[in-house]
């Protein structure tokens, strides 16, 4: 055997079942070299194995067992009080969800899903005049209406049913009602004045105006209202606007 | 033989009285079980339903048994024998939680064995979380009972002097494999048996474990140089 050999076979060998009559020890029987490597090797494996064999645990068993016991008991009470506690923990969320979120989010109003849209035809009232009409009804969260810009006479609604239908309520009686100002001309409007002004010369002993030919366009009262007295110009001021 | 001068006679690593280990139990490379063999799977059989059916004294009695055991094998998982000991202490705490799963048709010393080795493994992690805000080395105070036993802090610095010195650049598998065989003698079938891996690993581990701790002396060899080419 070569040192070479001897080497690769201490290199990967067990030193503990090394045979006296091996090749490896008979080599070493002829190789200082080989043979005081192999027993350092021996040696350091051998002093290694014996310092941790031999060396006692510290720790008294009979205390050992003790902590043993105590710390599996209190270990176990943990794991009883931790999952007691995740438990409550479980419940108080579900409570607190039950009793104080939900009815909250509930109250809050509605949720997207449940709010209804409805296109209201509007003949008398502009989509302004009823968009400040139904205003004060279309509060709950959400809720909105839309005004067209194109010159469509309606009004779009998106809100809960009830305020729909309050809405709806509340513009079809402004649309019904005869005395609406949308329904008023100008001319009508003219007429119902000269009217009450008679009415109040008549209880004055001073000759009415009711018999008076009331002029259908602005034009031709232009005129008259030149001759009446100064309140009366005064009360048709506010017609004005409607001219245009 | 005759022996040249500087040749030193080998000796045997491991004694008569190491070869048989602390329960006594052979070392036989034999499948079959020997009389002893069963009389002490008996007994640790009947320690552990004792223990596990709440009897205290069986469980003290199992830990006085094996705890030497435990501590060895503990030792090649820690850094130095004062971890050793709270391996040890793991080991054992779970060791009284588990014992109602432990079937009898096993050596008991083989899933004390598979123990040890997970709650070591679960102590070096945490050990590493916690690395972070723990004291340094220095810092941490000295074990009351090193102040009563000097003794005993000698050996214990000597042990972790051994396991730096041949373990510290090794891997877990190889170290492993390499103490159960080489240091405390165990047969790689044996090894197999409580690490949970197939004989040919544990070959290759110990193959390898080998070349590691041995290269160093071996490099002081004049022919080395040769045979690393």
């Amino acid at each position: 055997m070569t040192c070479e050999e001897c080497l690769s076979e201490l290199a990967t060998g067990s030193l503990r079942e090394m045979a006296a009559d091996s090749a490896v020890m008979q080599h070493c029987a002829t190789c200082p070299d080989c043979s005081r490597l192999t027993t350092l090797l021996r040696d350091r494996e051998y002093n290694a194995a014996n310092v941790l064999n031999n060396l006692p645990p510290m720790s008294n068993p009979i205390t050992l067992a003790e902590t043993a016991v105590s710390t599996a008991h209190r270990r176990r009470v943990g794991r009883i009080v931790v999952m007691l506690s995740g438990a409550a923990l479980v419940v108080t969320i579900w409570f607190t969800a039950a009793t104080l979120i939900l009815p909250t989010m509930r109250s809050n109003g509605p949720t997207m899903s449940t709010l209804l849209t409805e296109t209201i035809p509007l003949s008398c009232l502009s989509p302004q005049q009823a968009a400040d009409i139904i205003n004060p009804y279309v509060r709950s969260r959400g809720s909105t209406y839309y005004v067209p810009t194109s010159g469509i006479s309606a009004i779009t609604v998106r809100s809960t049913a009830a305020e729909l239908a309050k809405s709806r309520d509340v513009i079809r009686k402004f649309e019904n009602d005869p005395a609406a100002a949308c329904r008023n001309t100008p001319a009508d409007m003219l007429r119902k004045l000269s009217k009450d002004l008679s009415d109040a010369q008549i209880g004055n002993g001073q000759p009415g105006l009711a018999s008076t030919k009331v002029p259908t366009t602005p034009e031709r009262a232009e005129p008259k209202e030149q001759t009446e007295p100064k309140e009366r110009t005064e009360r048709k001021e506010p017609a004005e606007p409607k001219k245009q | 033989m005759a022996l040249r001068s500087g040749a030193v006679p080998m000796q045997p690593y491991i004694s008569l009285a190491m070869s048989l280990n602390r329960f006594g139990k052979s070392r036989d490379r034999g499948t079959t079980l020997s009389y002893r063999d069963r009389t002490a799977y008996a007994l640790d059989a009947q320690l552990a339903s004792l223990a596990s059916a709440g009897d205290d004294s069986a469980f003290t009695t199992l830990v006085t048994r094996f705890q030497p055991a435990v501590f060895r094998w503990a030792l090649m998982f820690a850094a130095d024998p004062d971890e050793a000991e709270d391996i040890t202490q793991e080991v054992f705490v779970r060791t009284y939680r588990e014992l109602g799963q432990y079937r009898s048709d096993g050596p008991l010393d083989a899933w004390l064995y598979r123990i040890t080795r997970r709650a070591a493994t679960q102590m070096r992690r945490t050990r590493k979380r916690r690395g972070r805000l723990a004291l340094s080395p220095g810092a941490q105070p000295l074990r009351d009972v090193y102040t009563t036993d000097p003794g005993g802090r000698v050996d214990r610095e000597r042990a972790a002097s051994v396991i730096r010195e041949l373990f510290a650049e090794l891997p877990r598998r190889q170290r492993e494999i390499f103490d159960l065989v080489d240091l405390q003698g165990f047969s790689p079938a044996e090894a197999a048996e409580r690490t949970g891996m197939k004989p040919v690993s544990v070959r290759a581990n110990l193959f390898k474990a080998r070349k590691a701790i041995r290269e160093s002396l071996l490099a002081t060899h004049p022919s080395y140089s040769e045979l690393s080419r």
